[in-house]
């Protein structure tokens, strides 16, 4: 929303020694976000208006004109790129010496004179956001130089849709062309005004900040100035045309206000009234239009004008539409509504869509004589919805949704009335005001205690501060001692203001959050109750990172069906957004690996090994997981936190060893207990035979195994991947294996290697269990060399151990070691049909 | 027999002179101490031949002239194996602008993880718990707990995602949905943090992302108040910024907090001065919050009447762009590694 500063200072006396940059600082710090001030005028030295005498193509360059423009006193050849320079037009000319911004971004630049592909330009033609009037004058095309041809009046003003508008009279000049031609830019507009921009999100709490009016009454309680009354006259009934409207559901329409005028004529709109929409980037239409606009700009309330002859028996009707029926908006566009939809009709035909926008059929023409106004107040949550549903977000519509005050209706309607009569002396008021109203405004009073500010806030205010704080803002209050009786002002009362709480942020955020002392709260010394999994995961990452040479990537929680077949599983098994960004990745993951092997796809050119990993939530519908309210008994779906491990080697193999690595690494340091399983618990896109399930006693836990071939080439990958997949919230909750010492034994070992061949299908696994018991002088066997090929017949492999004997209570002697370490050899003959190297 | 002993010490000290190896050393060693045919062997020998007296006193120089060559002889072997050693080392010298080769492969953090376990271990040392809960939320957590009416724009489709077939299944869309199952779980007075993958049904570009992570705060005990969330605020930012950094707080309206606030700190980059990153303002956004709002502490089953506090979010992904300078958010969730690497 664009604010005036000249306008504000119509309700507050600002003295001038308080610049608008002051005023924005403090409504910035107290009541809403200024995002930006531009001061109408600055910067705007040596640029002139220019009339364009001749406009011709430039020679070497086809989206470029060489025009000559005078400049009053001298004529001057200047290279425009502007798409609507024409001849005739007036425009706003930078000559030598003035600064711009390119195309309205970056800093300012001082013209010099140039050559443009071969021929010299003594200046710019500027669009508006190159010389800061981008407010003023919104740009509908980036190539679009400003059209100053309105201000003789003879043409539309900019942007004009066929408006009626019959001329803009310029301030304290003649309308003559010529005698504009050359004056400073900032004097023929009659530039004198800050504009201060204000983020609009940072109204969506407070309807009472959408006009000037609002604005202002925040202004002089920051600055403690008086706030000029809004004071409007009644309006004098008459009997002339029976105005009546009828409210079908006043829940969605709490006060419907109109009353007829005859006599108006449809014009421009005086010169003050042009200039203060203009200042604020409205465009001027005519003077009904305006005065419907000024009055939403000032005061908050949108409004709308009926041509009163187009009305039916002068009945409207406040009704909801039908299922199915089409309406063509204003702007000529075809609406299709439904019944929750809130329309203002008569008895036979839809007039307008309540609080967003007016129908073709019914606005205001050149040959309007009798008007009909609208003053209403429409439900926010309704004219929110409807404006979504239909796409069609309008000033009125943004002001309705924040729920507006009802009683500004009847102010509204009274200074439409007086700014009519001002515009048109000969329109008269020739209808009762009717005002079909059923409303209800919580205004309090909320009961406050002086101490609550100070629990609150925790600084002790003055009671007397408070006070005129709050009274200042409209608040009405009665003490008695440190108790308050607040009644909250109508303008706060339909949303903004309920509860004691927002009584201590009025005062605080006026009173001013930089007076607060920062200080730290004080507690018992109460240690936090740790979270095992996020230090687990913490601990993990730890290992994968520095241990292992893992790097970490965060990854989208989202797959996309394609993802799922090249894994070759079933998209009903995964949950779906109903309203994903891209229709491409409407799946959420129930395994972080998908995403993983894309990184793996995208990385992969130039390297010949990559290890990846992410730690992160998976979805799956099947599995039970937190409440979705702590007294229903309705779940959500499970959401574990696993860890995945890729590795992707070019030159491997058998990458499935590197995996096996990470799950050895990880259970010997932070995952004791971790180990493989017996059995294969299976999956989608694994390899059959390198495959095997990870295991914390009896309980399955993740998986390593190598991808199959066939969902390597789906992924486009140039080489073997092996994966490990953890489980961490299983694994957190596991009771962790015992740790203990065992003491150290001084007595001497003995150590033995031994090599043996066996067929292909002996598993080492079965090996160890075979020598697990054989004698307790065996203290460890660990297996250091697996070869299969040359010199290891076909279908052999050879198997080299390292075997470590001792006595814990003596030192052993050879015979000893020979006895079992043959009885070994025998074992591993008779039940593996090994044979010694 | 004295004289021969004398002229030998002499001629065997100049001798030794003119050594310039251990080589050397060695042969004059021989020549002088050889068993068989040593110089000063050979005399000592001849010493059997003498009178008893002659042999005592020749025998008493014979031995000093002994020890005297055999200390020159292990001095200058001393001297010759000090010039030797430093000459080996010195042909030892490496390049040591060389790195160590083969080159270690290393594994990189994801930067939000740094920022991430930073602000934890803060927030431990503080006596806050580290809390999370699911991404996957409902209606009412996410929304309704939090005092956002049916109404309320947060809703729409256009701003959260919804679950197909469960409509009030929905991506949390902040983290401050865990704030209520936290009070109900552990009730006040409570301290702790959230710190999470939220998302919004958002397009993406340089600046925004659908998804992203925040880090929730909340603070509730009988006497918490407005004081102590800028007192909170300032340790943050003193944290995350340096001591000189200062805060300031704006009204900003969040339906779970009243009062609510924006807080912005001086910009790290430029100390306030005004620079690109802070658009010439000198602050950058960094921390909303507010006192909770008493229906908040109501659905988490905890009395706003004895009980009150504080909460407060922030951007993890911006802190995370804000320290290393990134400028298109969508890199942090791409997977790149030649981003990844640098971290």
């Amino acid at each position: 929303m664009l604010i005036s500063y000249n306008w504000l200072k119509k309700y507050v006396n600002l003295p001038d020694s308080i610049s608008a940059a002051e005023v924005a600082e403090k409504l910035k710090a107290s009541t809403v976000e200024v995002e930006g001030i531009e001061v109408q005028g600055k910067n705007l030295e040596n640029i002139v208006v220019g009339k364009i005498i001749t406009c011709e193509k430039h020679p070497n360059a086809d989206k470029l004109k060489l025009c000559k423009a005078d400049v009053g006193n001298e004529q001057l050849q200047i290279i425009c790129g502007g798409s609507n320079v024409k001849d005739g037009m007036l425009v706003a000319l930078a000559k030598v010496g003035a600064k711009v911004k390119w195309h309205g971004e970056g800093e300012l630049i001082e013209l010099k004179p140039t050559a443009i592909r071969g021929i010299e330009s003594a200046g710019m033609i500027c669009a508006s956001t190159e010389i800061g009037l981008g407010g003023m004058f919104p740009l509908r095309d980036e190539k679009e130089i400003l059209d100053l041809s309105f201000i003789v009046g003879k043409a539309k003003q900019p942007h004009g849709l066929g408006s009626t508008n019959k001329g803009f009279v310029a301030p304290h000049l003649a309308s003559h062309k010529d005698k504009f031609v050359g004056r400073p830019l900032a004097e023929a507009l009659g530039l004198d005004d800050s504009i201060l921009e204000i983020d609009n999100k940072s109204l969506s709490n407070r309807p009472d900040l959408w006009g000037h009016y609002g604005i202002a009454r925040e202004v002089a309680v920051l600055f403690n100035k008086k706030l000029k009354e809004f004071k409007t006259g009644k309006i004098k009934p008459s009997k002339e045309i029976n105005l009546k409207v009828e409210v079908e559901d006043t829940k969605l329409c709490p006060r419907y206000m109109a009353v007829a005028v005859s006599g108006v004529s449809v014009e421009p709109s005086p010169q003050w009234l042009q200039k203060a929409l203009l200042a604020v980037g409205q465009r001027s239409i005519n003077n009904i239009v305006d005065i419907t606009n000024y009055i939403m700009l000032d005061m908050g309330q949108p409004m709308h004008a009926f041509d009163a002859s187009k009305i039916t028996n002068s009945t409207i009707v406040v009704r909801k539409a039908k299922d199915g029926e089409e309406f063509v908006t204003l702007d000529g566009l075809k609406r299709n509504l439904d019944s929750s939809m809130l329309m203002i009709g008569d008895k036979d035909k839809n007039l307008a869509i309540a609080g967003i926008k007016g129908g073709l059929d019914s606005g205001i023409t050149d040959g309007t004589k009798t008007i009909i106004f609208e003053s209403a107040n429409f439900e926010a949550a309704s004219i929110r919805k409807t404006s979504a549903k239909l796409g069609l977000r309008t000033d009125s519509s943004a002001r309705f949704e924040k729920s507006l005050d009802p009683n500004l209706a009847a102010l509204a309607l009274e200074r439409a009335v007086e700014l009519i009569v001002e515009c048109c002396p000969q329109a008269k008021v020739v209808s009762k005001v009717v005002d079909e109203a059923k409303f209800n405004l919580q205004q309090g009073p909320l009961a406050i205690s002086l101490d609550f500010f100070h629990k609150k806030i925790g600084v002790k205010l003055a009671k007397k501060e408070i006070i005129k704080i709050l009274e200042h803002l409209g608040f009405e209050i009665k003490t008695s001692g440190d108790e308050f009786k607040v009644k909250i002002p109508t303008w706060r009362a339909t949303k903004d203001i309920s509860i004691p709480e927002d009584l201590v942020e009025e005062v605080v955020r006026i009173y001013g959050y930089e007076k607060i002392a920062p200080q730290l709260p004080e507690f018992f010394i109460d240690p936090p109750e740790e979270n095992k999994l996020r230090q687990l995961e913490r601990q993990c990452k730890n290992i994968l990172v520095n241990s292992l040479a893992y790097t970490e990537v965060y990854n989208y929680s989202f797959v996309s069906g394609a993802q799922i077949a090249k894994m070759t599983d079933n998209p009903d098994r995964y949950l779906q957004l109903d309203n994903p960004l891209s229709k491409e990745k409407p799946y959420l993951r129930r395994c972080l690996l998908l995403n993983l092997l894309e990184n793996l796809e995208n990385n992969q050119a130039g390297r010949d090994r990559l290890n990846l990993f992410e730690i992160g939530k998976v979805f799956r519908g099947e599995n039970p997981g937190l409440r979705v309210e702590s007294n229903k008994d309705s779940l959500l779906p499970g959401q574990d936190t696993w860890l995945t491990a890729v590795c992707l080697e070019k030159k491997n193999n058998a990458p499935f060893w590197q995996a096996r690595e990470v799950v050895d690494i990880l259970a010997k340091t932070v995952l004791p207990g971790l180990e493989v399983s017996k059995s294969d618990a299976g999956g989608i896109g694994r390899h059959p035979t390198r495959s095997v399930s990870l295991a914390v006693g009896e309980k399955i836990v993740g998986s390593v195994y190598e991808l199959h071939p066939q969902v390597i080439e789906n992924f486009g990958l140039d080489g073997r991947v092996a994966v490990v997949k953890i489980n961490l919230s299983m694994v957190v909750d596991l009771p962790a294996a015992g740790e203990k010492y065992s003491a150290l034994v001084e007595f001497p070992i003995v150590e033995r290697d031994l090599a043996i061949s066996v067929k292909k299908n002996i598993n080492h696994g079965d090996i160890m269990a075979a020598l697990s018991a054989v004698n307790p002088l065996l203290q460890s066997v660990e297996l250091f060399d697996v070869y299969e090929g040359k010199g290891v017949g076909d279908n052999y492999k050879s198997m080299a151990y390292h075997f470590v004997y001792q006595n814990r209570e003596r030192t052993l002697v050879t015979e000893e070691v020979d006895k079992v370490h043959n009885e070994i050899i025998k074992i591993l003959r008779e039940k593996f049909g090994a044979e010694v190297r | 027999m004295q004289s021969k002993f004398a002229q030998l010490k002499t001629e065997a000290l100049l001798a030794l002179q003119s050594i310039k190896d251990k080589m050397q050393l060695e042969e004059l060693e021989i020549k002088l101490l050889g068993r068989s045919g040593g110089e000063l062997t050979n005399l000592l020998k001849g010493l059997k031949d003498l009178s008893d007296d002659a042999r005592k006193e020749t025998g008493r120089l014979a031995n000093e002239v002994k020890k005297e060559i055999e200390d020159a002889l292990a001095a200058k072997k001393k001297e010759l194996s000090a010039a030797g050693l430093n000459e080996m080392l010195e042909k030892e010298r490496v390049d040591i602008t060389q790195p160590a080769l083969p080159k270690k492969a290393i594994g990189h953090f994801h930067p939000n993880t740094l920022i991430q376990d930073d602000l934890e271990d803060f927030f431990t040392s503080m006596g806050f718990m580290v809390l999370d809960g699911p991404e996957l939320e409902s209606d009412f957590y996410n929304f309704t707990a939090l005092n956002i009416p049916e109404t309320h724009p947060a809703r729409d489709m256009q701003d959260t995602f919804y679950i197909k077939g469960n409509a009030d299944w929905v991506m949390r869309t902040h983290t401050t949905s865990v704030q209520v199952r936290a009070m109900q779980k552990y009730g006040a007075p409570l301290r702790a943090i959230v710190p999470g993958k939220c998302y919004r049904n958002e397009s993406t570009d340089p600046r925004h992302e659908h998804t992203f992570y925040q880090l929730d705060g909340v603070v509730i005990d009988k006497k918490i108040n407005f004081s102590h969330m800028k007192g909170v605020f300032q340790a943050v930012a003193d944290h995350l910024f340096g001591k000189d950094t200062k805060i300031r707080l704006m009204p900003k309206y969040y339906p779970f907090v009243e009062p609510g606030v924006r807080g912005e700190v001086t910009c790290f980059i430029c100390a306030g001065k005004g620079c690109r990153v802070c658009k010439n303002s000198g602050w950058l956004e960094a921390m909303p919050g507010g006192m909770i709002h008493p229906n908040v502490l109501r659905a988490g089953g905890i009395d706003p009447n004895e009980y009150q506090g504080f909460a407060f979010g922030f951007g993890l992904t911006r802190m995370v762009m804000l320290k290393y300078g990134i400028e298109d958010v969508r890199l942090l969730e791409s997977g790149n590694m030649k981003f990844l690497e640098q971290f």
